[in-house]
């Protein structure tokens, strides 16, 4: 409820401010995170692994030592960094369907884990190892439904549960450490000739024995987790419609097919057909796939999850048989916080520095006219950083390249900004920011952006 | 000052990319000419590392073909076993097809291997060369590095195929040899001319409307000073000679280049000298352009001379020496789509050397060093309308070069200086020009230094852009932590930047943008 009020009040803002003179207002206001919460998470964090050292056998316990270590950087990366959401209608959202899950299975009571939201945009959930389990806003956003949401839950718990890292870990360390594989590598030191052959063949072997393991824990938590969905009350249907999503997650997007030739036209500034204009390629035809040179039985056997389709064809049954519900706890606050997810995902594309990302993500935004002011201060913020790094050649660290696993209005933006000159960046921004200069005159922050975009253009004539 | 070389032989271990950064690991040595860039026109369109991926037995390798796009992509590994005595020189791309050209010093052959749009291999092409055409190799093709991608001898037909220029030996007469390698179906011609002549020497101009065009110096003997000069047109269906077209008209033409402008017509251009001149001494008149259709009728002349026209807009003296600047060598026409053509030109001047001048006192005129030096000076853009009557010029200024001469350079014409500048003491900093494929910008890229203390001070990668009506100009300085950093050409506009960080065995490349 909390959500819906903020969201009313600043489109409220948007559209009356602009009478307002003298006071500016900020352009979003973005969660504000519980640090104290982020403290604990992290200080629990911390005591697990000291834990799980101290609990160290002494075989192997270098490798293992360093495992742990490396886990809880991952860890530490997260929780420390304004990735973890622990603003509190959020955070306590999350807290109360994990509740939900463990109460109904009195299993998983006891078990210290710490389930919460990232900001992150990868479509993912994911289960560290020490108890600390990753749902991407990136995912949520794309979710219809809590039961959808429960079941990734109580998969990753079940992957927990399971002790799925910790085994894996094990398989590492006991490949890595056996005397076969010393053996083999101690043989292959003292060969001339084909060695690079047989490495690969021996390196394929020992990934292919990884992954294939990794695909059969997959299948468990999977297995596991329907198990524990069951005595929620949340329809099994939930599975189903997640795998789907799953499945055609690549295809799917945040928001409409961007429109670049219309968005960065100005009267004063059109737009430059030739930024965009298609080149040709060598090895066009190429399947992308093909660059690795793996057959694709060896492809397939490099997943470390099995196809959607294959999960949903193990459990369907199982699936159908969970009657339940969509919604247990709040559908509007879900529905509040997928809204509420778009503007924190694209703030922190931004805060990882990938700026050409942040600047489609903005543009998008601003074609379908969300988040308007936030959208229009990004885009002129994003062009200036462009300006900025391409001054002293480093564009090139802050925009990906193309890639044809983008989609093809993102590929579009990338092309463009490689194609426009130093000025042509600035005048675009210039005549932007001019454009919106009327509707934005009252939001903190969009002045200082125009006027660094103005001395840009200053700076050509 | 260049040094634009390329990496080579790269032994990769493990490799990452992230943005338009591509990081490979364990990188033990490097040698020229086993990575290059895959051109389209001057268009950069990828590249190629070729590398032993591993050792088969005693007398055989298995070689890795990486090749990448632009933005460093892996687009495909191709693999195959073959001697270890087996080189990559060159590659070319022509639109739709690519062609690799090896060289097995063992057995002394050139194979050429084409692949289409799939990356599947199509044809290969082979070429036994005798013990004197490769020993004759060894002293021209075989031994230059590339660096600056000047000697190169593949050039793309668009769709159909590529054609070869090489130096080549028949008995006692040098020659040269053209093979077209076709990519629509395994067809494959050769052209050698050895009649009239001890020596010829043939530099590729260009292809239009089914004609492949030559510029050939056909000398009476090895000591020879006034070569024929004409224009070969061969068939480039049958590669049959189509004309012999001399090249002395009212003067002595020597074509540097082809190209096509006012609407696809074929021009030929270079420096003209008085009739009966000798080219290897005398100073030339001026520049010219021929139109010249593909039955080798020349349809139109032009001819600017240094003390008439080209004086209206530069200082230039009878002799074409032009005040501060020097003399002017000709790196390369342009012509954007508005119909304007653009000369890129390089300064360079004759000075008394020091060293050479202590050299023959010493000596008493029997030092190695000449008492000259050459000062390759600054960057110089003519802007001619379409009719090649010159509208403009602008000198860009850029720190001198000093090129200590050997001994017996001091009587030479400037012009045969600044071809030796150019192609023997690679003294130019000049790199390369790229144009954009409708031809409405330009990018001429050159080397530079910054000596005077200050927050930098270093080599540098320059620019000079041509963009919407407007000249600007851009520097990135290339001195940085690595062990070296190196500047390659990428598509127009942009500049793949390569960092060598020897202790930690790693290369780092990405792309940029020049502005």
């Amino acid at each position: 409820m909390v959500g819906k009020c903020r969201t009313l009040a600043l489109l409220f803002t948007f559209f009356i401010c602009s009478l307002c003179q003298g006071q500016l207002v900020p352009v979003y206001s973005f969660q504000q995170d519980d640090t104290l919460v982020k403290r604990k998470y992290y200080n629990d964090a911390l005591d697990k692994k000291k834990q799980l050292i101290a609990g160290l056998q002494k075989d192997n316990i270098k490798d293992y030592k360093q495992a742990y270590e490396d886990m809880f950087e991952v860890v530490e990366n997260l929780l420390i960094s304004p990735r973890s959401v622990t603003e509190k209608t959020a955070d306590n959202y999350i807290k109360e369907i994990v509740a939900k899950i463990i109460n109904a299975n009195p299993e998983l009571k006891g078990l210290d884990v710490r389930v919460i939201f990232s900001r992150d945009m990868p479509p993912n959930a994911y289960s560290i190892g020490d108890g600390t389990i990753a749902f991407n806003a990136g995912l949520f956003v794309f979710l219809d439904n809590e039961a959808e949401m429960a079941f990734v839950i109580c998969h990753e718990l079940a992957h927990y549960y399971l002790n799925h890292s910790r085994k894996r870990l094990d398989k590492y360390v006991e490949i890595a450490n056996s005397d076969s594989l010393k053996k083999e590598f101690k043989r292959l030191s003292k060969q001339e000739y084909k060695v690079a052959e047989q490495f690969e063949k021996l390196l394929k072997t020992f990934v292919f024995d990884i992954r294939r393991h990794s695909r059969d824990n997959e299948e468990e938590a999977d297995r596991v987790g329907m198990r524990f969905l069951k005595k929620t009350g949340y329809s099994g249907n939930g599975f189903v419609t997640s795998m789907r999503l799953l499945d055609k997650i690549d295809d799917t997007a945040l928001f409409t097919t961007l429109n670049l030739q219309k968005i960065l036209s100005f009267p004063a500034y059109p737009f430059k057909e030739r930024w965009i204009k298609k080149e040709s390629v060598i090895f066009g035809a190429l399947n992308p796939d093909d660059a690795t040179g793996l057959t694709k039985k060896e492809r397939d056997s490099l997943k470390t999850h099995p196809d959607c389709s294959k999960r949903i064809n193990l459990l369907i049954d199982s699936a159908a048989a969970i009657s339940g519900k969509y919604f247990q706890v709040d559908e509007q606050l879900f529905k509040q916080l997928k809204q509420e997810f778009i503007p924190e995902i694209v703030e922190e594309v931004f805060k990882s520095e990938n700026i050409g990302l942040n600047l489609y993500l903005s543009l998008q935004m601003l074609q379908d006219g969300k988040n308007l002011p936030l959208a229009v201060y990004s885009i002129a913020r994003d062009l200036n950083l462009i300006y900025k790094h391409q001054k002293a050649h480093e564009m090139g660290l802050i925009i990906d390249s193309e890639n044809k696993r983008y989609d093809e209005g993102y590929n579009l933006l990338i092309r463009m900004l490689y194609r426009m000159r130093l000025n042509e960046i600035a005048e675009l921004n210039s005549n932007f920011c001019s454009f919106y200069q009327e509707q934005m005159k009252n939001y903190e922050g969009f002045a200082t952006e125009m006027d660094k975009a103005k001395e840009n253009v200053q700076a050509h004539q | 000052m260049k040094k634009l070389l390329f990496p080579v032989a790269l032994l990769f271990g493990a490799l990452s990319i992230s943005a338009q950064k591509m990081t490979v690991e364990n990188v033990y040595k490097a040698s020229p000419r086993n990575a290059a860039a895959i051109k389209e026109g001057s268009e950069v369109k990828g590249y190629y590392f070729f590398f032993i991926s591993d050792k088969i037995d005693k007398k055989t390798n298995e070689y890795t073909l990486r090749i990448t796009d632009n933005t460093l992509k892996i687009l495909k590994d191709v693999k195959f076993q073959d001697s270890k005595h087996v080189y990559i020189l060159e590659s070319s791309f022509n639109g739709t097809d690519l062609i690799f050209l090896f060289y097995n010093d063992d057995e002394n052959t050139f194979e050429y291997q084409t692949y289409g749009t799939d990356g599947k291999k199509k044809y290969t092409y082979n070429r036994q060369l005798t013990k004197k055409e490769e020993r004759f190799l060894e002293t021209t093709y075989l031994a230059l590095d590339d660096e600056e991608e000047t000697y190169k001898g593949l050039y793309p037909i668009e769709g159909s195929g590529f054609v070869s220029v090489m130096p080549s030996r028949e008995d006692k007469d040098y020659t040269f040899q053209v093979d077209f390698f076709s990519t629509g179906k395994r067809k494959q011609w050769t052209y050698t001319p050895t009649e009239g002549g001890k020596k010829f020497v043939g530099d590729y101009l260009g292809y239009h409307n089914g004609v492949v065009y030559l510029e050939v110096l056909r000398f009476g003997g090895a000591f020879d000073q006034k070569p024929d000069s004409y224009i070969l047109g061969l068939s480039l269906e049958t590669g049959k000679k189509l004309f012999e077209k001399p090249t002395d008209s009212k003067f002595r033409f020597y074509p540097a280049s082809l190209s096509l402008v006012n609407e696809g017509k074929a021009y030929i251009y270079g420096e003209y000298f008085d009739d009966g001149a000798n080219i290897m001494k005398d100073k030339s008149k001026g520049f010219a352009f021929w139109e010249i259709d593909e039955k080798g009728v020349i349809k139109s002349e032009k001819y600017l001379s240094w003390d008439i026209e080209m004086a209206k807009y530069l200082d230039v003296t009878s002799k074409g020496k032009i005040a501060d600047f020097g003399f002017m060598y000709l790196h390369q026409f342009v012509q954007t789509a508005d119909g304007k053509i653009y000369a890129i030109g390089e300064g360079f001047k004759k000075s008394a050397s020091a060293l050479g001048i202590a050299s023959a006192l010493l000596t008493r005129g029997r030092g190695g060093a000449s008492v000259t030096k050459a000062i390759v000076t600054d960057m110089m853009i003519l802007t001619f309308d379409q009719d090649f009557n010159i509208k403009g010029a602008k000198v860009y200024d850029k720190n001198s070069n000093k090129i200590e001469l050997p001994s017996g350079y001091d009587f030479m014409s400037t012009p045969l200086l600044g071809k030796l500048l150019k192609y023997y003491f690679g003294g130019f900093d000049y790199a390369y020009t790229q144009v954009n494929k409708d031809m409405t910008s330009f990018s001429v890229c050159y080397s530079d230094f910054v000596k005077e203390k200050g927050s930098y001070k270093g080599g540098t990668f320059n620019s000079i852009t041509y963009a919407d009506g407007k000249f600007t100009t851009d520097r990135i300085n290339t001195k940085s932590d690595a062990k070296f950093s190196a500047i390659y050409q990428n598509q127009q506009g942009k500049v793949l930047i390569m960092d060598y960080f020897k202790k930690d065995k790693r290369l780092e490349m990405h792309v940029e943008k020049l502005n």
